[in-house]
């Protein structure tokens, strides 16, 4: 990708990762009912929408490698990329959601669907990425992979509804619920918008950075094996299984 | 070849029954993660000695603190139950309050070792108190 293109989006994301910082810690009013410790949802929200984003982005790249008009190695390395982002901010969803519980809710944890589904996405995508590193060939890993996903994704839908769905402990979501009546306004709707677009940027940003790294490893695959095949060419020897005298 | 293969199998079987467990936890008993007092009130003589988590609002003045035990009534708008909570209440905690309470019964009476604060999905900035905002005419 061109060099132009990354630095102004590794740009964007950091002004506005600095704006959401002097928003969310400064200028946002304090909750009515949590005070401050409210602030944390600028962060945490935000990194649960760019896993469901990681994911879905991975989805597609999946299904764009499975079909056969659009089979290329570039889907599959998008796909890895996004499920390693995807399964970072799952994480970070979690830890900052206990580090706001504990205060407010009164809980590091709580085994409510909200939290189980959440916890069960996270170990559907670590177990893609673990299944990656099963032996086989790059099109048989790559076509098992993008199948694995497609089936994990069932499981982000399932996160988001949880909460309506069942009862949770978890709060109903306050801007996408079922009565598309966001709970939240002003300042603190605001911080939230800027917060979900300097993630998303971040998310951009740290893709194409862990695209451009996948596509040189596999280049430096191609080209160990073109070296390998030119120094036994030089040697005389004209397979790849003959050994030489 | 084929140790390779089994030991990348291995954490992939790990995180299998992990998955497995939690779905199988995680949507049976909790699906329905509290009742109301309501609901409580109505199967607590089929519960027993069975933990249970009951959720509704604290009535307001009727909390008492005494010796790090907390008593205080929940409501949901129709039934009332008093529960005893063995240990500071959370942060939050205050009269009206939406609470989980997670414990068992002791008679009519529910025995408390968790509380928990269920946040609802709105956020407000804090109202201005009018008196101290107003001139003092």
């Amino acid at each position: 990708m061109n060099v132009l293109v990354r630095r102004t989006i590794g740009l964007a994301s950091l002004s506005s990762l600095s704006a959401l910082a002097v928003l969310g810690l400064a200028v946002a009013p304090p909750d009515r009912v949590q005070g401050d410790a409210q602030r944390l949802m600028y962060l945490h929200v935000p990194a649960a929408w760019v896993a469901y984003v990681a994911f879905g982005v991975t989805s597609l790249a999946s299904a764009l490698y499975l079909w056969r008009r659009t089979r290329h190695a570039r889907w599959d390395r998008i796909a890895t990329a996004s499920a390693e982002l995807g399964v970072l901010f799952t994480a970070l969803t979690i830890a900052l959601g206990a580090l706001w519980g504990r205060p407010v809710l009164g809980v590091w944890w709580a085994w409510d669907a909200r939290l189980v589904t959440t916890l069960v996405l996270l170990f559907l995508y670590v177990g893609y990425l673990a299944l990656r590193n099963v032996p086989g060939s790059r099109e048989v890993r790559a076509r098992r992979s993008a199948i694995a996903a497609l089936v994990a994704f069932v499981d982000v839908p399932v996160v988001h509804f949880s909460v309506v769905w069942w009862r949770t402990l978890h709060q109903q979501p306050t801007v996408l619920n079922p009565e598309l009546n966001p709970q939240i306004e002003g300042v603190m709707a605001t911080t939230l918008l800027v917060g979900v677009v300097a993630f998303t940027a971040l998310y951009v940003s740290l893709l194409t950075s862990r695209y451009e790294l996948a596509r040189a490893e596999d280049d430096a695959q191609v080209g160990a094996l073109d070296d390998a095949v030119a120094r036994r060419r030089a040697a005389g020897i004209h397979t790849l299984t003959e050994v030489g005298a | 070849m084929k140790l390779r293969r089994a030991r990348a199998l291995v954490p992939i079987a790990v995180l299998a029954v992990a998955i497995g467990g939690l779905l199988v936890g995680g949507l049976t008993r909790n699906v329905v993660y509290f009742r109301t007092v309501s609901e409580a009130v109505d199967t607590r003589l089929d519960d027993g000695e069975d933990r249970l988590r009951v959720a509704g609002a604290v009535v307001p003045g009727s909390v008492r603190t005494a010796a790090g035990d907390v008593v205080f009534d929940l409501t949901d708008g129709q039934a009332t139950v008093r529960v005893h909570h063995h240990g500071d209440p959370p942060e939050l905690f205050d009269d009206g309050a939406p609470v989980v309470s997670e414990g068992r019964w002791t008679g009519t009476q529910f025995t408390s070792d968790r509380l928990m604060i269920k946040h609802g999905s709105e956020y407000e900035a804090p109202t201005v108190d009018a008196a101290a905002a107003g001139d003092d005419s």
